[in-house]
């Protein structure tokens, strides 16, 4: 075994694992579609907040063969937001809070469109003996980020209660841990996008404290936002893609069984999760999570920045004007669902 | 002539051993026997196992698995054809990182460790350096390489290349006056006295540092695969988590890094079995 | 015969650890060593002799006085003049014939082979080529380095007590097949040591050295044939004087 030998070895494996790399996780060696380079990329988060990034991808695949745009999945806030930064990801699915204070730091970023409304919720142990906001003063409760929805929510409901945030403690968890965190009753209440709020119904040891439409109704979690540079380069890009979103949106709210239809194969291919998880939020109660009326409206805003700067994370510098482009949706209600039933 | 090790460590001579009747009967008398150096951790690794199904089976957990749902999670793995990928993408990453890391490394350590002004402006910048994280330096990888095999690759490189510089300095720095001087008596050029002398003695001490260099690479996999590319085991570990209740293919993660974990340093160790090596580590 | 070194006026001092404090070490030393001679320098721990033997091999530099080596004052280290040492001098990523051969220059690779198996064979390690040093023994490890010494071909052998970390009869045995070499290779060899009987066994000539700061104290002839016989009168006078010049009793415990 001399070292000549072992800097053979050595070159051997690099070469050997790097085909390997390239042919099972590049895919460089199969045939490429040259469609594929003309596509932008989208970031989304698998929550049904962002149900309709994948739905319009594939709706589109399959009446049209191929999408709009090539949906990025990212696995927490943090890495969402420094791809769209880095310009990797020049569309993409955003909290709303995080899209108006990216813009107060000079970030062109310009909001299109809604995720969806409603959609969230605050859980408690199932055996803990909170029922209502009074019960949880001086206890634990975990929200996904300084910029979610969720934390301007539970801040309004404190608001409602004539309570204030130095009341109860509020820890920031990434939304994943959360079932895990109120099962081992780490936490006393969780607040997060779905589904894993539903997670924890479902498996028997969460119970809904209020859903978000108890407390805020109509409440907007998510927006679509693009780069400005790709407003001004690609217009008709961004049209195509609003387009799609909004029709996404109506379909999804047209039948229970395109929502059911939607479950399944979001959970498959773009979700990776167990498809009841989606069929439950999707549907118990109907009215949880709704996809319609999703054209940006001034109040809607207005309203999360008043309560952004109460809370602290907004300085209150940016405006509807600034940080919204409403001249892609004209009149939501001539919005057209997609005209396509699954094959049956 | 040779001293045999075998034979410092047995155990007190009055020790009774017990006669095991049959034909391996004269292994399993001995010890220090090749099949005794397999029982052991075998058996170690059985026990273990045992107690951590037990223990999941007497808490009644819902959430953490036990040895058997891994298992065939594993096996789920396999049946989709994701193990190999997630592994292939994973040891790529790890090979790419290290070896930059060993590229870059021991040159300049070997360079630092000879040129005493190079050390003293250089190794504070490094001791500055050496303690940050690679999760901290997620956020520049992203910035500077985009979502692609490069940010991972950059943070394993990161996390690698600080011990191997560092045990390389250390290791020209402690070489014997002895040999140089020797050297020099034979009438040694500066560089041939560097390739033949300097590198060759520091080439014990510079594996040791490779050792616990590819270990951290390794152990980094996870962090450096948080950023959202979309393959390796540290990816199916944090996606596990997102999917929502499958921590058994988060142990299953787990197990996997670890069982590749111990090959590798295996495979590294069998570098100090190298006759020019294996005199830079006592017995 | 020629003057193989010439030490004139050498003088040696080492910063102290206090501010313009300086240790004496070596102080006036005057010697010659004539070709092909066997000298060796004796003297009590900590008198310098081996700062003298590294001044004349060249790698440290002496504070005053001059070392001339064939003529040519020493500036450094030089392949015509090679070092034992004590011990661990053999590189131990080479096996034994590689240590052997590293020094022999100029040679194509048979002569080089065919130089590195007479040296393997003259100090008694035939079987052993492929060895390396960490496998064998401190008598082993020094005979290699001899034989590296040697099959560089130099003209002047310093030694550095190079048979200091070796038990009594291993001793004797490499003092024997030293004596043996140099009969046969006739080169000029300086060595260090503290053991009077070993330096008498060896030498042609003896400096005796004093305590530190040292000096050379007497410089004492042996004109014995070799093999040395060590119950011979002769042998046993001139250990006797060596004894007495350094101060040390006949008897011990006294």
């Amino acid at each position: 075994m001399t070292s000549r030998r072992i800097i053979l070895i050595a070159l051997c494996w690099v070469i050997a694992i790097s085909l390997l790399h390239a042919t099972y996780n590049l895919h460089l060696f199969t045939p490429r579609d040259h469609t594929a380079r003309t596509r932008f990329r989208i970031g989304f988060l698998p929550v049904t907040c962002h149900l309709t990034c994948p739905v319009t991808d594939f709706i589109n695949k399959k009446i049209y063969g191929e999408s709009i745009f090539e949906p990025i999945r990212f696995n927490g806030w943090p890495e969402l937001k420094e791809a769209y930064l880095s310009n990797y990801t020049p569309a993409t699915f955003i909290l709303a809070p995080m899209a108006i204070a990216l813009r107060e730091q000079g970030v062109p970023i310009k909001v299109l469109y809604l995720g969806h409304r409603d959609g969230s919720a605050v859980m408690v142990h199932k055996d803990s003996t909170i029922r209502s906001m009074q019960d949880l003063r001086g206890k634990r409760i975990a929200v996904p980020n300084r910029f979610s929805n969720q934390r301007l929510l539970i801040f309004r409901a404190l608001q409602q209660a004539g309570m204030t945030v130095n009341d109860l403690e509020l820890v920031e968890m990434a939304p994943p841990d959360m079932p895990a965190a109120l099962y081992a009753k780490a936490v006393d209440a969780i607040s997060s996008g779905e589904p894993f709020m539903a997670q924890t119904e479902l498996d028997g040891y969460g119970r809904v404290l209020w859903l978000t439409k108890d407390v805020w109704p109509n409440f907007i979690s998510c927006v679509l936002a693009v780069h400005e540079d790709m407003i001004k380069h690609n217009r008709p890009a961004v049209q195509r893609l609003v387009d799609g979103i909004a029709s996404s949106g109506k379909w999804l709210d047209q039948s229970m069984s395109h929502r059911m239809e939607s479950a399944q194969f979001v959970s498959k291919y773009y979700y990776n999760q167990d498809p009841r998880l989606l069929s439950f939020v999707l549907s118990k109660p109907p009215d949880r999570v709704k996809y319609t009326n999703l054209a940006l409206h001034r109040h809607d805003f207005e309203e999360i920045e008043q309560l952004g700067r109460a809370s602290g994370i907004l300085k209150g510098t940016a405006h509807f004007e600034d940080y919204t482009d409403t001249s892609f949706v004209r009149d939501d209600s001539a919005v057209q669902a997609y005209a396509w039933e699954p094959a049956k | 002539m040779n001293a045999d090790s075998k034979t410092l460590d047995k155990g007190p001579v009055t020790e009774t051993r017990r006669r095991v009747p049959g034909r391996f009967s004269r292994t399993m008398n001995d010890p220090d026997s090749k099949w005794w150096r397999f029982v052991r951790p075998v058996g170690m690794i059985a026990i273990f196992l045992t107690t951590w199904g037990l223990a999941v089976r007497l808490s009644q957990t819902d959430l953490f698995p036990g040895p058997g749902s891994v298992a065939r999670a594993i096996v789920e793995l396999i049946e989709k054809g994701l193990l190999a990928k997630y592994v292939i993408a994973s040891l790529f990453r790890v090979t790419w990182g290290f070896a930059l890391a060993v590229l870059v490394g021991v040159p300049f350590g070997l360079i630092l460790g000879w040129y005493t002004r190079a050390f003293q402006a250089f190794n504070p910048l490094i001791q500055i350096f050496r303690p940050i994280s690679p999760i901290a330096w997620i956020p520049v990888a992203i910035l500077w390489f985009g979502i692609s095999d490069l940010a991972p690759i950059f943070l394993i490189f990161l996390a690698s290349v600080f011990p191997i510089c560092v045990s390389t300095i250390a290791a020209v720095q402690n070489l014997q006056p002895v040999y140089l001087r020797a050297a020099q008596n034979f009438g040694l050029g500066q560089w041939e006295l560097f390739h033949r002398v300097v590198f060759p003695a520091s080439v014990p001490q510079i594996i040791t540092g490779l050792r616990i260099a590819l270990g951290i690479a390794w152990l980094v996999v996870v962090a450096a695969e948080m950023i959202a590319v979309n393959s390796g085991l540290g990816y199916l570990i944090i996606d596990a988590r997102n999917a929502g209740k499958r921590y058994d293919l988060v142990v299953a993660g787990m197990v996997m890094i670890g069982l590749i974990g111990l090959v590798l340093d295996l495979l590294i160790r069998q570098l100090t079995k190298l006759d020019s090596v294996r005199w830079g580590y006592s017995k | 015969m020629n003057t193989a070194v010439a030490v004139q006026e050498l003088a040696m001092s080492f910063r102290g650890k206090r501010r313009n404090e300086r240790i004496e070490v070596l102080r006036e030393i005057n010697a010659t060593v004539k070709t092909g001679e066997f000298v060796c320098i004796v003297g009590p721990s900590g008198c310098g002799k081996s700062t003298l033997l590294n001044i004349i091999g060249g790698f440290v530099e002496a504070t005053t006085g001059e070392v001339l080596v064939e003529g040519s004052p020493v500036v450094g280290p030089d392949p015509r003049r090679i070092f034992v040492f004590q011990e661990n001098g053999v590189f131990p990523w080479l096996n034994v014939t590689e240590n052997i051969a590293f020094g022999v220059r100029g040679k194509s690779k048979a002569e080089c082979h065919e130089n590195v198996r007479r040296y393997i064979d003259m100090v008694g390690l035939t079987g052993f080529e492929t060895a390396y040093p960490h496998e064998l023994s401190g008598g082993m490890r020094q005979r290699v380095e001899i034989a590296r010494a040697l099959a560089a071909n130099p003209d002047i052998i310093y030694m550095d007590e190079p048979f200091g970390a070796l038990d009594f009869i291993t001793r004797l045995k490499m003092r024997a097949d030293l004596i043996r070499i140099w009969q046969s290779e006739r080169k000029t060899i300086l060595f260090v040591t503290h053991d009077i009987e070993e330096a008498v066994q060896l030498a042609d000539r003896i400096f005796v050295m004093t305590k530190r700061p040292g000096t050379i104290q007497k410089i004492v002839p042996i004109n014995l044939p070799r093999p040395r016989n060590l119950d011979a009168p002769e042998y046993l006078r001139a250990r006797d004087e060596i004894f007495q010049l350094m101060g040390m009793s006949l008897q011990v415990g006294i």
